[in-house]
């Protein structure tokens, strides 16, 4: 943790035709004072002009490459701006603006560079079952292979230091890159810390989400991915 | 028994893969899922595949034959597989440099620019992206 008492902090929301909520995601962090960086990963409804509009700086993937790849961009961005501390926000609009300021303040009480939001730790809204099955699942298979003690491993909301934002490399472009976040973290050695935070489910990130499929091929993905490093 | 196993592994692996594969190329999903289903069966019934052989006019030997096949098709498949990774992530890399070369070539303010790439936010460090 190397950063003052007001961290050049940056925002990263990776989009993908998110028309329907940006703006409203953009606006709330821009009130409460954040620096934003959307990545437009290759939308065809908008969203850069919505976000842009919003008051977010905006990186356009010419083609879409997927929310991995996407957040990778928005990390490079982000640290080239000099950014202290980087957040990755959810573009559907399921994270809380108020939970930025306790993960920051967590990387700093903790002596932490990866602070990661928990939903189990906190709160969930309009949660399905089967959705909290996969994830705990996904919890414990995280557990086993990386040896993290984690209690939520795939959510979207953390923050990286400088130093943590350096020390990960994302290559898996799709949904994966949630598992090989903490996979890097693991590898990066590097202290992390875990937040309570809320997540509020709407029919909009529902159906944007993930689904019992896509479980398979994040699977699949991480699987490649060790047999191809 | 260890060899009807190994194989039903990795022909379940084709399975599940032609399941997530069907919404973006239903062709390639479903020979995938006939070739797979159709390996499993001949690993668990091998009499069929003898049977099969001497319908045809050949040995037994065939069914060694059809398990080496289906190794060697997997091995084919696993390494297009990761080719095509390779591929992707050298097409993600020059994505992602032309997204961020293209903020350079902008104004280096905000004004005018409808998109406000290149020209940090009021409190932002002004640092250039350097390749």
């Amino acid at each position: 943790m190397e950063f003052g008492p007001h961290p050049n902090l940056w925002i990263v929301c990776a989009a993908y035709n998110e028309a329907r909520t940006i703006a409203g995601v953009v606006s709330e962090l821009r009130h409460a004072g954040y620096q934003a960086v959307v990545v437009d990963d290759g939308s065809n409804d908008g969203t850069r002009h919505l976000a842009a509009a919003a008051g977010a700086n905006v990186v356009t993937h010419p083609i879409n490459l997927g929310q991995g790849a996407a957040l990778q961009t928005g990390m490079e961005y982000a640290l080239a701006q000099g950014a202290d501390v980087i957040v990755t926000f959810d573009a559907d609009g399921q994270h809380r603006v108020s939970d930025i300021a306790r993960l920051v303040e967590a990387l700093g009480h903790e002596q932490a560079d990866f602070a990661l939001g928990s939903r189990f730790l906190g709160q969930t809204y309009n949660l399905p079952w089967l959705r909290r099955w996969v994830l705990r699942a996904a919890t414990v298979f995280t557990r086993l292979t990386t040896g993290l003690s984690l209690t939520d491993s795939h959510n979207g909301l953390r923050a990286l230091t400088r130093r943590g934002a350096c020390a990960i490399r994302l290559r898996q472009n799709r949904m994966a890159h949630a598992s090989e976040i903490v996979s890097e973290i693991a590898r990066s050695r590097l202290p992390y810390v875990e937040v309570p935070v809320t997540i509020e489910y709407t029919a909009y990130s529902l159906a944007k989400g993930q689904r019992l499929g896509d479980s398979v091929m994040i699977l699949l993905d991480l699987f490649a991915r060790e047999l191809h490093r | 028994m260890i060899a009807q196993i190994f194989f039903s592994f990795l022909l379940s692996s084709v399975l599940l893969y032609a399941w997530t594969e069907y919404r973006k190329s239903p062709v390639v999903a479903i020979l995938s899922f006939v070739v797979a289903s159709a390996g499993l069966y001949f690993v668990w019934v091998p009499s069929d595949s003898t049977r099969l052989a001497e319908f045809v006019g050949i040995g037994r030997g065939v069914d060694f034959i059809l398990y080496t096949w289906i190794g060697i098709s997997l091995i084919v498949i696993l390494n297009l597989h990761l080719k095509l990774r390779t591929q992707l992530e050298l097409i993600t890399v020059l994505a992602r440099t032309i997204a961020l070369a293209d903020l350079r070539v902008r104004p280096a303010t905000a004004d005018g620019d409808p998109l406000r790439a290149g020209a940090p936010t009021a409190g932002a460090k002004s640092v250039q992206i350097e390749s």
